[in-house]
Formats: C-alpha cells, structure tokens, sequence
C-alpha cells in the first residue's frame, strides 16, 4: 500500500492499521512522499495493491489504470463534492479515507491581544493586520515555500474567493490554460500585494524557500518568530508537539475576498484507489479501512477530519468540521490536483516558487512578476 | 601451461624434459570456460534490459533515428547533464585530494593512529545518512543547524545554507565525507607497500618533491588511482538519493542530475523513447569516464614482491624524531575528530525526543532518550531491517558463487587474449552502467514473472549490478599472483581444483573485500530498491526515507532510523577495513 504520509502521520496511520485487528494477510505501507504519483502511470516502477492518493483530483486523469470499485464500498465514492472527481459512468473508482480543510490559518492569539487586533473578516483587513504587527516589531506570516503545495493552496484560497466560476471552469476543462483567464493574473497580483510587503515573511523569501510545512508551524508556534501560518487542519498534531505555550494557540478560516462574497473553502484529501490489477485482500483492506470507526485511533492523535463526520474532534478542528458541512458555503476541491500535469511539482507548483523568489527579489515589483509567471504558465501548457 | 602478459607467451617447465619438443599447438581444455557460464547467465540480467532501453532509445515511430535524443535540448535535461558532468568533475578533485592526504599522512607518519576508524565510519554509512546528517548540520534555522548557529554567533547572521546555490556546498560536503576517508586510505596502502629500497635510492639519487611524484609514487599508484576512481565514479553517477534528501523540493529542480531527471520524466508519463534516450546519454557519459579510469586496472597490477629473508629493521624507512611524530598525532587526533564530528552529531541528535530534535540543536541539555529511536521504529524499522538483511545476505552469497570461478577463468583460465580484453572491457563499462539503463525493462520482467516484491528477486539484480565490480577486483588480486605458486599448482592432475585451493588460502583479502564492499553496498543501496522493488522489500532506505519526508520536523525519528540503519555497516566495515584495503590494492600476500 503507497501512501504519501511519513513521520507523525505516518505512525498514526500506522495505529490505525493496528486498530483493524489482525489481518489474514501482510500489510506493507510504502511512503511514496510527494511522488506518489509515481505508484501509477504508463511505466510505473512501483505498482502497489492500493494507493492512498492525496491528489483525488488525479483520479479522473488515471480511470484506465484503476479498478471499480466493490459495490458495497460505491456509495461512499459518491457524497457530495467527491462524487465529480470518483466516480465516472456511474462506476465508482475511489473511496474517500481522509478530507482535509485547506483554508485553516493557524496563529498566536496572544500576538493578536499585544497589538489589539481581532482575526481578520475580509482579505483587505488582513493585510492591515500584517502592517499593523511588522510596525510593532511581529513577523506576521511565516510560509512554508519549500513544499510546493503550500504556495498552490494559497493561491486557490484567493482565485476561488474573487472568481468561483473561473476556479470551478478550470478545475472541469480538459485542457485548462490558467494563463488566458484575466482572473488568474489578478489573483496572483493579489497574492503578491501579500507576500511582497516588506518584513512580511518570516525569514524573507530566502528562509520560506527551504522551509517545510512543519518547519514554518514551528517558526510560528515552537520558536515564535511569526504570528501566523496558513495550513490545512492536518498541521494539529505538529502545532500541539511543538508548541513552547499549549495554550496560545488560535485558528481562523480564510477570509472572504470582498464585502458580501462567500469565504474559500478548499477541500483536499487522502482517497483510496486500486491500481490494476487488483486482489481480494486488497478490497478487503479497503472496506476495513473504510469503515465509520476505522480512523478513531488518528482522530485521537488529532489532525484527522472524516468527510460529513463533525464529532469527536478538538474545538479548532470542529469549527472546520462544521464549516465543511454547511450548505451554502463556497466549497471547492484543491484546483491543482485537476490541472494534470501543469499542477504539478514542474508546474504551478514551479510558477509558484519562481514568483515567490521574484517578488521577493525585486523589491515589490509584483506587477512584473506577475507577468513573467504567466509567461511561464503558458510555456508549461504549451509544452 | 601457458602464462600470458603483455602480450608475451611464457611456457612454464616444472618437471625434467623427457621428450623432444613437439611443434604445434598445446590443446585448449574446453573445461574452464564452463567457470564463466553462470556469471553470464547473471550478467543478461543487465545485458538483455540494457539493449532493450538501447533499441527504445533508438526507436521512432517512422523506424530508428535519432528524433529521441531532441529530448537533450529541453533546458531541463541539459541542465541535468551539466549537472552530473559536475559531479564526476567532484569525483576526480576528491581522487586528487586523496591523494595529496595520503601523501601527508604518508610522510608523518603517526598521523593514521586515529585517522583510520574516524575515515572509515562515512564510507560505511550510505549515502542517504550521510546526507541526512549534512541536512542536519546544515540547518537554516539558528536553532537547530550547527553550522548556521555557529555562523550567527560570530557574524550576527548567517547565509541559508540550503537556499539557491549554496545546497551545492552542503551536497559535495556530504559527498566528500563519504568517499575520502576510502580514498585517502587506499592510496595510503599504496605508498606504504613501495619498497623501502626503491624510495631509499631515489633520495640518494637527490630526487626530491615534484620530481620525486613524477619518477616514483605517481606511476607506482597508478594501478590504484584506477581502483578509486572508478568505485568514486559509480558513487557520483548513482547521486540520485543524496539529492532527495538533501535538497529541499523548491530547489531540487537546480540540483537535477541526469538520474533524477529520467526519473521524474518515467513518472509523469514521458515517452518512453524519450526517457530512454536520457538514460543512454547517461550511459554513454559515464561509460566514457570509466574506460579512461581504469586503464590503469586493464595493466597487470603491480604485485608485491614476495619477501623470503626478513628485511633488517635498521635498513627500513627512517624513524622521524619524536617532535615529528608528535606533531604528526596531534595533526592526526585533530583531523580525526573533526571527520567524526558529524556522525556525533547525528548519534546526540537521535538521543533526543523528537519534539526536542525538532526545535533545538543536538547542543540541547533537555529532551534526553530513546522516544525518537520508538518514533522510527513504530514506521516499521525492524521489519525493513530484517528484510535489508536477508536481501544483501542472498545478494553477496551469490556474488561469492558466481564472481570467484569467472574471476580466476579470466585471470588464469587460457582465455585467447582478445576474448580476455573483450571481457574485461565489457565488465568495466557494466561497472559503471547506471541503474537506470535497465531498471524500467527489468522491473517489466520481474513484475511479468510474479515475482514484484520478491526478496530474491531484488537480491540477484543487485548481485547482477555488483559483479563487474567483483570480477574486477578479484581478476586483479589473482592476475597478481607470484608465477612460481600458481605454476606450481597447474602441474598437478587436478589442476583446477588445486588452483581454486591455492586461491581461497592466498586470496582471502581480495574475497573479503568483495563480499564486505558487496554487503555494504547493498545494505545501503537506495535507488536500487526504489528503482526495482515491489512493496513486500522495503528496504531500510525508504523507511529513512519516508521519515525525512518532513525533514527537521521530524530531526530526531530520522536521525535514529539513520543510526539504527548503520551500525550493521560500520561495525562489518571497522571489523576488516585492514583487509579490504589489502585486498582492494595490493592483492595477495603468500
């Protein structure tokens, strides 16, 4: 079994499994890390019984190399938001095991009520919120530039809060060209407005560059350099272990863009696909994995969200629970899993990094470097 | 019985004349050539994948040409390219410092009393750790990294060691603390078997410094410089895992070498002529670096003359004064405790918890136990530790079985001499083949035959991808053989049997030395395993792997997963390195 999971997750997924009791035969659990789509793909060098893919958006792409899934299992494929990307022709490909809530900011309470401020509502009293904590001497933002996803959630956080329609056309079109929609651009000029501002970054741009998501968790909560930290609700479990004060620890939701729009909510999260050819022994893992009471053991570790479940958490991870369970609420899944390749490790999520070290580079030329990004977008589609 | 070097023919009498000199040509006993039989057959598990990318490379939809090899002028694959002709430019300056090393503790003597286990603990550990523990010292974070926080402390701030540019320091340190300490020994051993009257003479004769070099220690290690350069060179073309967990993923783009980016063209659904072709220029890169650096293992290797009266201890190398030799251990106990410096590091690190080992360096008083060695080992690191060594147990054993009788056919076995020279040409360049000229294909196959995820599997390809090497090696430890002895015991009526013997209780260095080197490598190996493996071999690699996903978050689980994964090496390496230096150059001693 491929799973993208290493260090804490894991050894919680690894609990999980001794959770199921024993099992009439062998399971391997193979972290594949980021290139976990290496486990399939026409010359795959790993083919495993089951992958864990943090990427469902990747399943649409892979249905040749898949197994239907079992009858019994189908239904869970098809709740709501799941349902577009899992099941196709009405054959179910995959099983949801995880959700995660991308639009989370973790930060310090306690740096909020030295400087007398409140969480912010709109995009625009965010970013006063950074320049009132850098003229107090605070590093509001710490980002985690060495993961590439990071830089991509961030960046559906704000293009699905000023333009859902073109959010929603580019996750459904076969061949999106992010590059031609006006919308695109303006989301990241407004993401360079953010990033650009001086003394915003903890450690600047060159520091963010070779940070790993839990290394800017511990930025903000373990060393206290920086007041806050975009990250999904998985980051719980590394926020509490690292954390000097237990208690300052806070949570808000992505703001909405503008006055009156709905705030972002995007959704990622971990599904269970069978590579051809498939097994018995695998099905049968999934459908144990897959049960209500599976996950308990990582939901007592915390950092765990179940899909339409909104019980059991802690307080910070319930408010997300509930968020995604609203109706009414913008919804969307992670948009760079459904561009294919140009989402990828030599896509966005290269535009991304190369847009960070130009805006951090120049000074705050964002309008610049917002066009060479689109440049670069574009030969990446073309190519 | 035939002796044949350099092209002359010596025909070797060992009893009286009884008969007059009959003209013609003696038989060749058909016998020996069965001896090469399985390591062929063991070879086409290279040999068969290889040809197949080659044809792949080659092959376009209208027929053959050369439309793949367009894939060179993407800017991805000729930065990859630059990249690893980079690494062999670091391989061959790490040669040359090694050597000027060697010849400093060669000429204070006393230095190697503690140099030899602090240089040999880095070339025992694999590549994977030795990285990981560079990542460690090489930290961004003032709190954490040694080098940075030393770095605040006198200049107020330091650069980000792992930011652009500059990972490439962190990547050659790693590399260069694995691989000198082997090199510096080797030529170390080298100097140390020049005869004292040789190098006596010389200073007699007034021939000093750079002249000295050129007339004596340059040509008489020659032999040996081919030995180094060439297992350096293999190291360097298979840097792939060193990158993977050194380099953080926004820069591991600048860091690409031509491994990575076959790789990741595989994975993200490429055209396999495409990847092929990457694969073949790979190839052909470093097929080109082997041929130039192993002339010198193509001569006959300079054997040890074989000492029958004692030498008087009066006419040995000079004594140096005790101020010399003082200085000398003091220059030596410093250089030792720095080389070891970063495996202390990364022991202290593995001590601490890993909240602890996440937030602050291994200089930290609190935090002190074993919860990061229970963190790794609840990531299944017992079971890869079991299944790491049952495969490399398989993979040296049938090494052993198969390398020794092609070994002996190829030095002593009457083989016509171009067929010999073929030979050793052919192993040379499989040597030196990276994995990733046969790993797609061989994985097709093996996935074919049922056998995904089979440890034996996984076993006879690395015993396949070991020897060359081992034939290599062997082939010259027995090509070095005195003439009297090995005349001696071809006269017998069971000749060959009489010679295996003759080999096993003369050649033990050289057996040692390839059967250690192989399980190490193996023990170690990464790319490999992820290159070939199915699920069901997880070797320990990946699980170290895994945990560095996340890497100084998860500082302390890393660094005792990379603990526990090493002590089998280091302890097998401490335990013969004396051999295997001896077995690795000068052959044999009778």
């Amino acid at each position: 079994m491929a799973v993208s999971w290493s260090g804490q997750e894991l050894r919680a997924f690894h609990k999980v499994l001794d959770g199921l009791g024993t099992l009439d035969y062998p399971v391997e659990v193979v972290p594949l890390g980021d290139d976990i789509s290496t486990a399939f793909g026409a010359r795959s060098t790993r083919r495993p019984d089951i992958v864990m893919l943090p990427q469902p958006g990747l399943v649409p792409r892979h249905l040749g190399d898949l197994e239907p899934m079992p009858d019994d299992l189908a239904p869970l494929g098809q709740a709501r938001l799941w349902k577009d990307l899992l099941t196709h022709d009405g054959t179910t490909y995959g099983v949801p095991f995880k959700t995660a809530h991308k639009s989370a900011v973790w930060y310090r309470p306690s740096v909020f009520e030295q400087v007398g401020v409140q969480p912010p509502r709109l995009w625009s009293e965010w970013l006063t919120l950074n320049r009132t904590l850098t003229q107090a001497g605070i590093t509001p933002l710490s980002l985690a530039a060495g993961d590439g996803w990071v830089l991509t959630d961030f960046l559906e956080n704000v293009l699905l809060g000023i333009a859902p329609s073109v959010y929603v056309d580019l996750a459904a079109a076969t061949d999106p060209r992010p590059s031609r929609q006006p919308q695109f651009a303006a989301a990241l000029r407004l993401l360079g407005s953010m990033w650009s501002a001086p003394g915003v970054l903890a450690g600047g741009v060159k520091e963010s560059l070779v940070q790993q998501f839990p290394d800017a968790l511990i930025e903000v909560f373990g060393h206290r350099r920086a007041a806050m930290v975009l990250a999904s609700d998985f980051a719980e479990p590394v926020v509490r272990s690292f954390a000097a004060d237990p208690k300052d620890i806070g949570l808000f939701t992505f703001p909405p863009m503008s006055p009156g729009a709905a705030a972002p909510v995007v959704v990622g999260g971990d599904v269970m696909v069978l590579p051809k050819p498939t097994r018995d022994d695998a099905r049968d893992l999934v459908r144990r994995l897959s049960a209500p009471d599976a996950p308990d053991p990582w939901i007592k570790e915390g950092g765990f969200l179940v899909d339409g479940r909104v019980s059991g958490y802690s307080p910070e991870l319930t408010r997300l629970a509930v968020q995604l369970t609203k109706p009414g609420e913008q919804l969307q899944f992670d948009l760079s899993d459904q561009l294919g390749r140009l989402g990828d490790i030599n896509g966005l999520w290269r535009v991304l990094t190369d847009f960070l070290i130009q805006v951090g580079g120049r000074g705050g030329d964002v309008p610049g470097a917002v066009d060479d990004a689109i440049d670069e977008l574009r030969r990446v589609e073309e190519s | 019985m035939g002796l044949q070097t350099n092209g002359l023919s010596l025909e070797i009498v060992g009893r009286e004349i009884t008969g007059r000199p009959v003209p013609g040509k003696p038989r060749r006993p058909a016998g020996p050539y069965l001896l090469g039989l399985p390591a062929l057959l063991l070879s086409c598990l290279l040999l068969i994948p290889i040809g197949v990318t080659v044809v792949a490379a080659f092959r376009t939809p209208g027929g053959f040409g050369f439309g793949n090899f367009a894939v060179m002028t993407d800017q991805g694959a000729l930065r990859a390219v630059g990249n690893s002709l980079l690494w062999v430019l670091v391989t061959f300056g790490i040669v040359v410092v090694g050597f000027f090393l060697a010849l400093l503790s060669y000429r204070l003597p006393a230095v190697t009393t503690f140099l030899q286990p602090a240089l040999v603990i880095p070339f025992a550990v694999s590549v994977l750790v030795s990285g990981a523990t560079f990542r460690l010292l090489f930290d961004p974070t003032p709190e954490r990294g040694t080098v940075t926080a030393v770095w605040t402390r006198l200049f107020g701030s330091s650069p980000v060691w792992l930011g652009p540019g500059l990972f490439w320091l962190v990547l050659v340190s790693a590399f260069g603390w694995t691989w000198l300490g082997y090199v510096v020994s080797l030529f170390r051993a080298g100097l140390d078997a020049i005869p004292d009257d040789v190098s006596r003479a010389l200073t007699a004769e007034g021939v000093r410094g750079w002249r000295r070099l050129r007339a004596l220690e340059i040509p008489l290690l020659r032999p040996i410089a081919g030995v180094v350069t060439l297992t350096v060179v293999i190291a360097a073309v298979r840097v792939f895992d060193l990158i993977l967990i050194v380099v953080p993923g926004s820069m591991q783009r600048s860091a690409d070498v031509l491994g990575l980016n076959w790789w990741r063209a595989t994975t993200s659904g490429d055209d396999p002529g495409r990847t092929a072709a990457l694969g073949v220029v790979l190839f052909a890169i470093v097929a080109a670096v082997g041929l130039i650096g192993v002339r010198g293992l193509r001569r006959r290797r300079w054997a040890m003359p074989v000492t029958v009266v004692r030498p008087d201890p009066s006419l040995g190398r000079s004594k140096p004064r005790r101020s010399v030799r003082r200085f000398g251990w003091l220059i030596g106990l410093a250089v030792a405790l720095v080389w070891i410096f970063p495996a202390v590091v990364l022991v202290i690190t593995a001590l601490h918890s890993p909240e602890e080992a996440g937030v602050r360096g291994w200089w930290s008083a609190s935090g002190l136990g074993f919860s990061s060695f229970a963190a790794a080992a609840n990531v299944g690191l017992f079971r890869a530790l079991l299944s790491t060594l049952i495969i490399a147990s398989a993979a040296t054993a049938v090494l052993l079985v198969i390398a020794v009788p092609t070994a002996y056919l190829v030095a002593w076995g009457g083989l016509p001499l171009r067929v010999g020279r073929t030979v050793m040409a052919v192993f040379v360049v499989l040597a030196v083949t990276p994995v990733q000229m046969y790993a797609a294909p061989l994985r097709d196959v093996i996935d074919a035959a049922g056998l995904a995820g089979s440890r034996i599997a996984l076993a006879l390809v690395h015993a396949a991808a070991g020897l060359p090497f081992a034939v290599l090696l062997l082939r010259s430890a027995f090509a070095s053989a005195p003439p009297a002895l090995v005349s001696e015991a071809l006269q017998g009526p069971v000749r060959q049997s009489a010679v295996l013997a003759t080999v096993q209780r003369t050649y033990r260095p050289a057996l040692i030395a390839v059967a250690v080197l192989e399980f190490a490598l193996v023990w170690n190996d990464f790319i490999v395993g992820f290159l070939v493996s199915g699920p069901g071999t997880t070797p320990l690699s990946l699980v170290l792997w895994g945990e560095a996903r996340q890497f100084s978050a998860s500082s302390g689980p890393v660094a005792a997963a990379a603990v526990v994964a090493s002590i089998v090496p280091v302890v097998l390496m401490l335990t013969f390195w004396r051999t295997v230096v001896r077995g690795l150059t000068t052959g044999s001693r009778p």
